[in-house]
């Protein structure tokens, strides 16, 4: 073969196997040649015109690169879209190179594309990647400075290209101590650090960092490339637990109730400063050592036993290192969470002061009532003296005139007045009766109802008043002093057949109730006779108030009755209508009754 | 010269023997006397046979001298009859809010038209004939003083002086 033959089969296979498009187009953009490689990409060329080819369009395009190269000879790059064969659009690389005849014309320009599409999708990928990815990004060069930031660190620090680094994360002139850029720098490693910074607007932010080199064998690099995550919403949770452990942590060490709390197995985990105070413990004593079962109600244990979730005890004991039993008003709840059991939980209120400030209240109550009573001593003295004044004086005047029975009615005034001098005596005295001489047994409530009710038949019988029973079966005995208890319900009764009395209706009822509801043993005296109106309600319990006369009463009863009430924990209250009758009701609450009387 | 006997006097009082008392009071100074044992009983008087005076006690059981004195107020024509109060009560819890409730209201005034219980027999009786316009019979120093300065210290007595002694009592 020739030398020029062999150069142009060697031109030819080069033209055709280059790994590129080729075309070449004359000034009217006919294709007037092409490779293989252009006809396997852009399909069957011949007789077409470029834009035939790549834009599927009979006219030039706007902006015709090959244009521009037969205008001014000039070599070209651009990245143009363009039709495959199959009509499907791709990114390409296109060269455009001007054919310069010897006299100097461009009759025609070579284009040379190569297909980028792949090239182009792994970087719009990549840019993506560092534009989204949730860290900030950056790119620093040897002297810290910012050369590339993605969107989320301008989001977070704004715009920063061309600062130092730790000018923009730390607001600093220098670099930071222990900064692993400088390290990646220097032995082309990854580090990596915690560090925290400041955002645009001045916030706290916390974020891990890493730092890798950008190129993979340098051993001291030109480019580090940082990514930080972001840490803050992490770290601030973490401070909001941990402050939240403080608080309920100082919550339950100044807590005044006493506070007990176990693990599952019953063993003591947490015992507070107020439950040193009341088991005379030190928690240390106590926690990992001791199980929960020696300081809780028995309830409680069995409250646990049975899978229940809480027991609330209004009065119980809790029994200190000392075998001393303390009031206490308990809670106990078992912790779950979903169906694991997590442990117990005791809470105790030491009850030892409310119990005495209840004695002392009930203390004051009898002698503010005492205090009405000497009050009152008075004016009932000054009754009794007009009693007796005027008993003299219609006596006298029943003998000045001869009137018999002036003179009469004017000695039974004295004899009255002087009866009713020793009911007050009595009385008074009665309700003067210190606490000491309180005498506390086991009553049986029913057996005393019944015997008020026998005391009182024949004198009902005798007015016409009808007098019932209601007694409940079953009741209880209960610590009371019976005199006392005795002395009341006489007070209530006789009070309700003197109101059936007073009435002007005839057929007068009284009822002498007695049941127990929620642990309160109730004696309820009603009656149907003339009732209380507002006013004589209001004063009924104040002073020596009596409504029946001056032989009948001293006003007193019903205040003995409120006393000897109070001295048992009870509470006296009164239901009235006018002229429809009144009820008179003592609740003795079981757990406030007065302890039995030591025998001397 | 107006003489008692030509004026009828309405007692009003809860106690039988109080009643009696100032009934005997008055009849013997000469006065007509009509009793009523509660404020009810009053008024029914007052509307049929009203008296030339009434003597009343505050305090009472059903309706009290005060809630009389309410329905009193409403009748012009009963304003013209003298209210003499009678009443142990103007100065203990029990008395005190009518007491001052009736003395607020503008219709009584002067100082004879309230007494206070234990009563003279010759100072209730003046009240009235002070108020009907009688000629009053001259109050004598009598060998009662002594009791009515017992009675006045009574009427004195510190409520809380008589705790003490009661404590003292107490206490042996």
């Amino acid at each position: 073969m020739q030398k020029t033959d062999l150069r142009d089969w060697l031109h030819n296979e080069l033209f055709e196997r280059v790994p590129s498009n080729i075309a070449i187009i004359d000034r009217e953009y006919h294709i007037v040649e092409a490779n293989k490689n252009f006809k396997e990409t852009f399909g069957e060329w011949q007789g077409k015109l470029c834009h035939n080819i790549f834009r599927n369009r009979n006219t030039p395009c706007s902006s015709c690169k090959a244009e521009q190269t037969f205008h001014d000879g000039q070599s070209r790059v651009s990245e143009e879209s363009r039709l495959n064969r199959h009509g499907s659009s791709s990114y390409y690389v296109v060269h455009f190179e001007p054919i310069i005849s010897p006299n100097g014309e461009i009759p025609y320009v070579i284009e040379m594309s190569r297909d980028v599409t792949e090239n182009k999708r792994l970087q719009r990928e990549h840019d993506i990647l560092f534009d989204r990815v949730p860290c900030y990004v950056t790119v620093l060069d040897r002297g810290m400075k910012i050369v590339r930031n993605n969107e989320m660190f301008r989001k977070t620090f704004g715009e920063s290209l061309g600062k130092k680094c730790y000018e923009i994360y730390r607001q600093r002139i220098q670099p930071c101590d222990n900064c692993p850029a400088i390290k990646t720098f220097t032995d082309g490693q990854v580090h990596t650090a915690h560090k925290s910074g400041v955002n645009k607007n001045g916030e706290t932010i916390f974020y891990h960092v890493t730092t890798s080199s950008l190129s993979r064998s340098e051993k001291s690099p030109t480019h580090v490339i940082e990514m930080s995550l972001d840490i803050t919403e992490t770290r601030q949770l973490e401070m909001r637990l941990n402050e939240s452990h403080d608080f309920q942590a100082s919550l339950i060490e100044s807590a005044i109730d006493s506070i007990i709390a176990a693990d599952p197995d019953g063993l003591v985990t947490l015992f507070n400063p107020s439950a040193e105070k009341l088991f005379n413990y030190n928690a240390d004593e106590v926690i990992n050592r001791k199980k929960i079962d020696q300081f809780v109600p028995p309830d409680f244990i069995d409250v646990i036993t049975k899978g229940e979730n809480r027991c609330l005890l209004a009065e119980s004991k809790a029994r200190n290192r000392d075998k001393q039993s303390v009031p206490v008003r308990f809670s106990g709840v078992v912790l779950k969470s979903g169906k694991k059991h997590l442990g117990s939980a005791a809470f105790f209120q030491d009850l030892r002061e409310i119990k005495k400030m209840e004695h002392d209240k009930l203390e004051a109550e009898r002698l503010a009532a005492v205090g009405q009573t000497v009050a009152g001593l008075a004016h009932g003295i000054k009754n009794v003296l007009m009693g007796l004044d005027g008993g003299m004086y219609v006596m006298q005047s029943g003998m000045n005139n001869s009137n018999s029975d002036l003179t009469h009615r004017g000695w039974e005034m004295l004899q009255n007045n002087i009866e009713r001098i020793s009911l007050y005596v009595k009385d008074f005295l009665n309700f003067a009766k210190g606490k000491t001489s309180i005498n506390v047994t086991s009553v049986d409530p029913g057996l005393l109802a019944r015997e008020v009710i026998d005391l009182f038949t024949t004198v009902a019988d005798k007015a016409g008043i009808t007098i019932q029973a209601e007694l409940s079966d079953n009741i209880a005995p209960a610590n009371m002093d019976y005199e006392a208890i005795h002395t009341c319900l006489v007070n209530l009764v006789s009070n309700a057949i003197d109101a059936c009395e007073m009435s002007e209706k005839d057929g007068g009822v009284v009822i002498l109730r007695l049941f127990e509801d929620k642990q309160t043993i109730v004696f309820e005296v009603c009656d149907n006779g003339c009732g209380m109106d507002y006013e004589i309600k209001k004063k009924v319990f104040t002073t020596f108030f009596s409504t029946k006369g001056s032989a009948k009463g001293t006003g007193l009863g019903l205040l003995v009755t409120r006393r000897i009430t109070q001295e048992h924990g009870g509470r006296i209250t009164l239901e009235s209508t006018e002229s429809e009758g009144s009820i008179f009701r003592l609740e003795f609450p079981r757990k406030r009754l007065p302890p039995l009387t030591e025998m001397a | 010269m107006t003489s008692p006997s030509e004026k009828k006097i309405l007692v009003v009082d809860d106690e039988p023997d109080v009643r009696l008392y100032l009934q005997t009071v008055l009849a013997d100074a000469g006065f007509q006397v009509e009793t009523a044992c509660d404020g009810y009983q009053a008024l029914e008087i007052f509307e049929s046979n009203p008296p030339d005076a009434v003597s009343l006690d505050l305090v009472m059981p059903r309706k009290s001298g005060a809630k009389f004195l309410y329905e009193y107020h409403k009748h012009d024509e009963w304003r013209h009859i003298p209210v003499i109060l009678v009443t142990a009560h103007a100065k203990d819890d029990l008395g005190q809010d009518d007491f001052n409730d009736i003395m607020s209201n503008l219709s009584i005034v002067g100082p004879e038209t309230y007494l206070e219980k234990p009563v003279k027999p010759l100072t209730y009786v003046n009240s009235f004939k002070r108020a009907l316009g009688i000629e009053i019979t001259e109050e004598p120093h009598s060998k009662e003083e002594t009791k009515d300065e017992i009675k006045g210290l009574l009427n004195n007595a510190d409520p809380q002086k008589m705790d003490q002694i009661l404590n003292l009592l107490k206490q042996k």
